[in-house]
């Protein structure tokens, strides 16, 4: 289920996964919204239970994208430099091509209607959590089909995303792919 | 400046007088090695001044290079920029530089051990490997710079070292990618164009043989690419060389 991605100068491991015809995107986005101010050792588990960043996976065009808004992430945590709260919270903001951070988390997060999701759990130190608590947890908490991440580009909401990022006309996929994962690029210099 | 990527001396593929470029395995493989290009400080300038300087110069060639895509001008793809540690990554170009197509070496370029018989580097065995001929290779770059200034960006630095052939994917078209836009900036003058072309036919009189023809098979696609732009552009290239040509004389 899990895809790992080692990125040994942050000493951190990504864990990924991609799931279809998820059915409970609703009662995800407000175990999230919940879990942030629940007190006591059940907040801890339940703030564990979700310690992902839920992606909109229609608005991914292609790993590299991924990990160019994972990599932003981790280099913002390593210098403490966060815009948001946590390093999950950072990936949603890098994805956004503003600087409107409930704007990221409304676009590019888990919304109400979300069947298409990418899970994105960073580990740092790399042995923090093992891969078979997160799958645990994603197989308890995600309701829906786990599919290779290789399914990723077929999922692609291109309407959503030439508004989002203001992508030309009539131009190829290629080049738009290009142009998405390059604005996630700069992203630091916008 | 903090580090926090550990860039390995083994990965340089140029060192130049203000930056280093590495070919690095910066995303977990199978992920493509991707290019970081590090400004170092320059000690002889003040640091803090020094710093800013370089932080918004890589401000300024990021964002040039997603203009770039977003005109459909074949750039390198950015993956990375680190303004407090002085890095820019962008895609590799998997390919070989113009210049060297050509058959005049690679500058500043530290070559690989197989690569030692640079010195008798034959043209037309690029070309061959390429598969384009030295008249679409000029068409090609005529018509990258065509595109370029005609979304009002100038590079500021065209030679032949800064436009690469990339490796060709089956029976893909063969593709031309400007690169290095450290010296690049928006404009809309015509003076400014015309300058630009004017370094690049200053680059190709100075390192290829018989360069005149050539570079009128690059103007020639240009000027098909800029259309009813061209005129102008054309007027001024000529006013630019007579400069030119004045002051090497004083000079
Ligand atoms: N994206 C890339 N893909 C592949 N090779 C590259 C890339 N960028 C740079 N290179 C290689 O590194 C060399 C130097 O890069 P670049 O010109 O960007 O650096 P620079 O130090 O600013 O150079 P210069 O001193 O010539 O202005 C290039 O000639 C090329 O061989």
């Amino acid at each position: 289920m899990l895809s790992s991605y080692n990125y040994p100068a942050f000493n951190s491991l990504a864990h990924v996964a991609l799931f279809d015809n998820v059915t409970n995107a609703k009662e995800l986005r407000s175990r999230l919204i919940s879990a942030a101010t629940m007190s006591g050792p059940d907040g801890e588990l339940e703030r564990e239970a979700v310690n992902f960043a839920f992606v909109d996976a229609s608005l991914v065009v292609s790993e590299m994208h991924l990990q160019t808004a994972l990599l932003f992430a981790l280099l913002a945590d390593a210098r403490t430099s966060l815009r948001t709260k946590t390093v999950h919270s950072e990936i949603l903001w890098a994805l956004n091509p503003t600087n409107n951070i409930s704007e990221a988390i409304r676009r590019f997060g888990v919304s109400d209607s979300t069947t298409r999701l990418l899970v994105v759990r960073v580990c740092t130190p790399p042995t923090s959590t093992s891969p078979e608590n997160i799958e645990t947890a994603l197989r308890t908490g995600v309701a829906g089909d786990a599919v290779p991440l290789s399914c990723l580009s077929s999922f692609t909401d291109w309407s959503k995303l030439t508004k989002y990022y203001k992508l030309p006309a009539g131009v190829p996929h290629e080049r738009l792919i290009q142009i998405v994962e390059s604005t996630v690029g700069a992203k630091s210099a916008a | 400046m903090t580090t926090v990527f550990k860039l390995d001396d083994a990965d340089i593929i140029s060192q130049g007088a203000e930056a280093k470029v590495y070919h690095v395995q910066l995303h977990p493989s199978p992920s493509p090695r991707i290019c970081i290009k590090h400004r170092f400080q320059k000690t002889y300038r003040h640091p803090t001044l020094d710093a800013q300087l370089s932080r918004s110069r890589l401000q300024a060639e990021s964002r040039v290079l997603v203009r770039c895509l977003r005109a459909g001008v074949n750039v390198p793809v950015v993956r990375l920029v680190d303004l407090d540690g002085g890095l820019l990554g962008t895609e590799w170009i998997d390919g070989m530089s113009v210049r060297r197509i050509l058959g005049g070496g690679d500058e500043g370029v530290l070559e690989d051990d197989d690569d030692d018989d640079v010195a008798e580097e034959d043209a037309d065995e690029h070309l061959q490997k390429f598969a384009v001929t030295k008249d679409e290779l000029m068409r090609l770059i005529g018509h990258e710079i065509g595109k370029l200034h005609l979304a009002d960006i100038i590079h500021g630095d065209l030679t032949t070292s800064n436009m690469m052939l990339r490796t060709r994917m089956a029976d893909a078209p063969a593709q031309l990618v400007l690169i290095d836009f450290g010296l690049a900036f928006n404009s809309t003058l015509v003076e400014d164009k015309a300058v630009d072309l004017y370094v690049l036919e200053r680059a190709f009189a100075s390192t290829h043989p018989d360069s005149e023809p050539l570079y009128a098979t690059v103007l020639d696609e240009y000027a098909r690419v800029l259309g009813k732009a061209w005129d102008p552009v054309k007027r001024r290239l000529d006013d630019v060389r007579l400069r030119g040509r004045k002051r090497s004389m004083v000079g």
